[in-house]
C-alpha cells in the first residue's frame, strides 16, 4: 500500500464506549489519541482544521455516523481514529445521532497516491454491514482489525 | 439505463468517495450501469469520452465545480448535493431516471473557453432547460 507500513489506524486510535457529550468533545478525544500515536503534531491546529471543516457543513451522515475530518499540516500521515458510543453524539444528521465517530487526517501536503487508502475507508463507510461490525465490536483490537481488514486498496 | 456521475467535495477526502460508492450500491440494486468518476484528493481519473457518450443521462453530485465539463456538453443531467445522495442514493436514480424518461432534463451546454463550469457548485438542484444558458449569460 502506498502509506508504507504506517496503518490507517491501531488499536490505540480506537475508543470504544466513547464518554463524549458533544462533537466537540468526541473529536478532541480522538484527536488526543492520534498525538499519543504520532499522527498529529500540535493538537489545537489540527482540531481548527477540523472545525473550519465542520463550520461549512455538518459531518453527520444517515446511518448513525459522524466523520469530523480535514486536511491539516499538523497531519503527519492519514490516519482515521474511532470511536464507538451507544448513546451516540449528535453530528447534525437528520436521522439522529452517531453512533460510529471517524475522525479522519491526512496530511496537507501528501501526494494523491497517499489519500487512496481514505478513499477506501469512505467507501466502506456506505455499507451497513461494515458500520454494524463495527458497532458490535467490543474492542479496541477487534475495530482495528476489521478495518485493516475490509478497508484495502 | 447508462448513466454516468461526477462526484466532488469540499475537502476531497470523504464525502465524494462515499457518494461514489452510494451511487455504485443504488444502480447495481435497480439494474442501471453507472460510471462514477470521483473529483477528489486522491487523484482523478477522467473516464472515457466513449463512456459519457454513450450515457443516457449525467448525475452530478458536485460541491466544487465539476472538471472539464465541455466533455459532458449535450448530455441531459441532474444536479443533487452530495448529501442528498448520501441520505437516499436509491430516490436519486429513481428521480433521475424518471425524468430523464420523462424528456425534462436540462441538456448540458457547450463548452466554456476554459472548458469548466462554476455554475454547477450550486447547492441547488436543477432540472429545468436553459439553467445553464441563464447562468452563462
Amino acid at each position: 500500500m502506498p502509506t508504507g507500513k504506517i496503518a490507517l489506524t491501531t488499536a490505540e486510535l480506537v475508543i470504544v464506549g466513547l464518554e463524549a457529550d458533544t462533537k466537540e468533545s468526541a473529536t478532541r478525544m480522538l484527536a488526543e489519541r492520534m498525538v499519543a500515536a504520532g499522527r498529529v503534531t500540535e493538537i489545537e491546529g489540527y482540531l481548527e482544521d477540523v472545525r473550519l471543516r465542520e463550520a461549512q457543513m455538518d459531518t453527520g451522515l444517515p446511518g448513525g455516523i459522524g466523520i469530523p475530518h480535514a486536511r491539516s499540516e499538523f497531519v503527519t500521515h492519514p490516519t482515521v481514529a474511532i470511536g464507538t458510543s451507544v448513546r451516540g453524539v449528535d453530528f447534525g444528521a437528520h436521522d439522529g445521532p452517531a453512533h460510529l465517530v471517524f475522525l479522519i487526517g491526512a496530511p496537507s501536503g501528501s501526494d494523491d497516491a497517499h489519500l487512496h487508502i481514505l478513499a477506501a475507508l469512505a467507501r466502506t463507510l456506505v455499507h451497513e454491514d461494515f458500520r454494524q461490525m463495527l458497532r458490535e465490536a467490543d474492542s479496541p483490537t477487534v475495530i482495528a482489525d476489521i478495518i485493516k481488514k475490509e478497508v484495502t486498496l | 439505463m447508462r448513466i454516468v456521475a461526477v462526484t466532488s467535495c469540499i475537502t476531497g477526502i470523504a464525502h465524494t468517495y462515499m457518494a461514489a460508492e452510494a451511487l455504485e450500491q443504488a444502480a447495481k440494486h435497480l439494474g442501471h450501469d453507472i460510471t462514477v468518476e470521483t473529483q477528489g484528493s486522491a487523484g482523478s481519473t477522467a473516464m472515457p469520452q466513449s463512456t459519457i457518450e454513450a450515457a443516457d443521462f449525467c448525475i452530478f453530485a458536485n460541491d466544487l465545480d465539476v472538471k472539464d465539463i465541455a466533455r459532458f456538453a449535450g448530455k441531459p443531467f441532474v444536479h443533487v448535493s452530495v448529501s442528498t445522495v448520501l441520505t437516499d442514493a436509491a430516490s436519486v436514480l429513481s428521480d433521475a431516471v424518471a425524468a430523464f424518461t420523462s424528456g425534462t432534463l436540462a441538456l448540458v451546454e457547450a463548452a466554456t473557453p476554459a472548458g469548466s463550469a462554476s455554475v454547477l457548485s450550486t447547492p441547488t438542484e436543477s432540472k429545468k432547460r436553459g439553467f445553464f444558458r441563464r447562468l452563462f449569460g
